[in-house]
């Protein structure tokens, strides 16, 4: 219940934003990536980021993680300036077969996380059954990633970055590789655990339809340099439905407004 | 275990057997003198004289401690020094032309060397072995650790691990294959150089057991010393394949 309130605030925009670019711009190698970004994401918001092939979805995202500081510009976190990467803040890589340790079961996987966090290790084994329960892989704790599937490997980095106790979970592309099906289980997966958790969100897709269905919010960049081209608000109900949401006229018209957004960017 | 195992099993030790067959065979019609080759009867029982007289077990045992003192030695150093260098860009840019200069260098070059500066002592013997089986393992972690994947940097960044975690729990995992791979290799090189050092330093092993008997013309007795070298080698190699199997179980789950 609480978590729904919190959402609810988030949406109704009361709250400070979590995380705040302030006219951020990044040059990587003497070429802007990203030009005077700025952008609020409230504590509890879903925000999803669309745009087109290397217009800086992914570089906005490490921003976001303190992977990257900004040339000139400022992000912060909870009000306070991001100088590096925290652990409050978890990153789902889209390539989840890189960011696995191989030589680690799915236990030992999830464990890394909490053992960064500094848990006595009496404590970890039922925190990781519990983890792994949560995105729906009970009894694979001794499986090497190798002998996973790639639904099953993205569900582990989740699991894994649950453990962080993430106040903040960015996702670059998550379910990219994934099929069809797969994809929408889990884009479900993921809705449910955040409205548990009352994460804020950052989602990075190339999949409009994902977008929106998804996110209370969606931004559209524009690419050379990476720039903000659309804002839309996505005032569907939760929680959201693979049909019923994705045949609201609603959805349809925030996906034509956002489908006519990305050929014009293309032209 | 399944059929085809066993019977390459099988089919191995048969020719091991007509190996020692045809050798029994040379030595008893004497195609060679008995003075330089025994038969196996004879390389057997000289075995077995050894070992019941204890003269051979204090000599083996003396190579096994030449050998694991010095892998040891090079195995932590090379361990060591290979991380440093790996997993720093420009330390591996600087550095790893010298390497290559240095690496192909014979051991046996700067054997002179260390007797000049240690005489003929253990010290010697300790630092030549080290020094000649600490190549394969420093270039393995070299390359094991320019090798980790980036993103589990990442990852390790936005955990927030310690420098120490990092090495611990990233770095030496994942270049763990290369590492081992040239921990096997050095085993080996290991062997050799105890023996050569022996010889060299009439230290006690069976390098000396080998040159005494040979000084001696006790030609059962080289043999003795050199099938006991042979099967040092295999025995420790083969330890070493089943400690890689163990450590590196995730690998086979990869395949
Ligand atoms: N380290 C870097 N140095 C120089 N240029 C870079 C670097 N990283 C990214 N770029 C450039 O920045 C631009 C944006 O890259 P980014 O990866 O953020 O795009 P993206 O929107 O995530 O693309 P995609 O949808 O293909 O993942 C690209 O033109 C890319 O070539
Ligand atoms: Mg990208």
């Amino acid at each position: 219940m609480a978590s729904a309130a919190k959402r609810l605030e988030a949406v109704s925009g009361t709250a400070a934003p979590q995380i705040a670019f302030e006219s951020v711009t990044l040059q990587l190698g003497g070429k802007t990536i990203i030009e005077n970004l700025s952008l609020g994401v409230r504590a509890g918001e879903f925000l999803c980021i669309v745009g087109a092939s290397g217009c800086g979805k992914t570089t906005a995202l490490r921003l976001a993680a303190g992977l990257y500081q900004p040339t000139s510009g400022k992000v912060n976190f909870d009000s306070q300036p991001m100088r590096e990467p925290r652990r409050e803040i978890a990153i789902v890589f889209q390539d989840y077969g890189k960011a696995l340790l191989p030589w680690r079961t799915a236990a030992g996987n999830v464990s890394l996380a909490l053992e960064a966090g500094g848990m006595p290790s009496a404590e970890r084994p039922a925190r990781i059954e519990e983890l792994l329960r949560t995105v729906g892989l009970p009894g694979h704790a001794g499986k090497y990633p190798s002998e996973m599937s790639g639904g099953m490997q993205q569900r582990l980095q989740i699991a894994r970055c649950l453990a962080q106790e993430p106040k903040t979970l960015l996702m670059d592309e998550p379910f990219g590789a994934l099929d069809a099906m797969t994809r929408q289980g889990l884009q479900d997966e993921v809705l449910s655990l955040v409205a548990a958790s009352g994460a804020t969100v950052i989602f990075v897709t190339h999949d409009l339809d994902e977008a929106i269905y998804l996110g209370d919010r969606v931004i559209g960049l524009l690419p050379h340099p990476g720039r903000i081209g659309i804002e839309l608000a996505v005032n569907l109900p939760r929680p959201r439905d693979q049909l019923s949401t994705r045949e609201h006229p609603e959805f349809l018209r925030l996906r034509r407004q956002l489908f006519d957004f990305i050929k014009a960017t293309e032209q | 275990m399944n059929r085809a195992v066993i019977l390459w099993r099988v089919a191995s030790f048969a020719v091991a057997a007509c190996f020692i067959a045809l050798w029994q065979l040379i030595a008893n019609l004497k195609l060679v003198s008995p003075v330089f080759l025994p038969g196996p009867d004879r390389a057997w029982a000289a075995l077995v004289r050894g070992f019941s007289s204890g003269d051979l077990w204090s000599k083996l045992a003396g190579t096994l401690e030449h050998m694991a003192y010095g892998w040891l030695a090079a195995s932590i150093a090379g361990i060591a020094i290979g991380a440093i260098i790996g997993s720093s860009r420009t330390m591996r840019t600087y550095v790893a032309p010298s390497l290559e200069f240095l690496r192909p260098l014979p051991v046996s070059a700067i054997i002179p060397v260390a007797i000049a500066m240690l005489g003929l002592t253990q010290a010697m013997a300790l630092f030549v072995i080290s020094f000649g089986a600490i190549w394969p393992i420093m270039l393995a972690t070299i390359h094991g650790f320019a090798a980790v994947e980036p993103r589990l940097y990442e990852v390790a960044r936005s955990l927030q691990m310690s420098r120490l975690a990092v090495i611990f729990k990233i770095a030496l995992p994942s270049a763990s294959p290369d590492i081992l791979a040239g921990m096997r290799l050095s085993l080996t090189v290991a062997l050799i150089l105890s023996v050569v050092c022996e010889i060299l330093a009439g230290l006690d092993g069976l390098g000396h057991w080998v040159l005494l008997s040979a000084r001696a013309f006790r030609s059962a007795d080289l043999f003795a010393g050199v099938i006991l070298l042979g099967v040092t080698g295999y025995v420790t190699s083969v330890a070493m394949s089943l400690a890689e199997n163990k450590l590196l179980a995730w690998q086979a789950a990869q395949r």
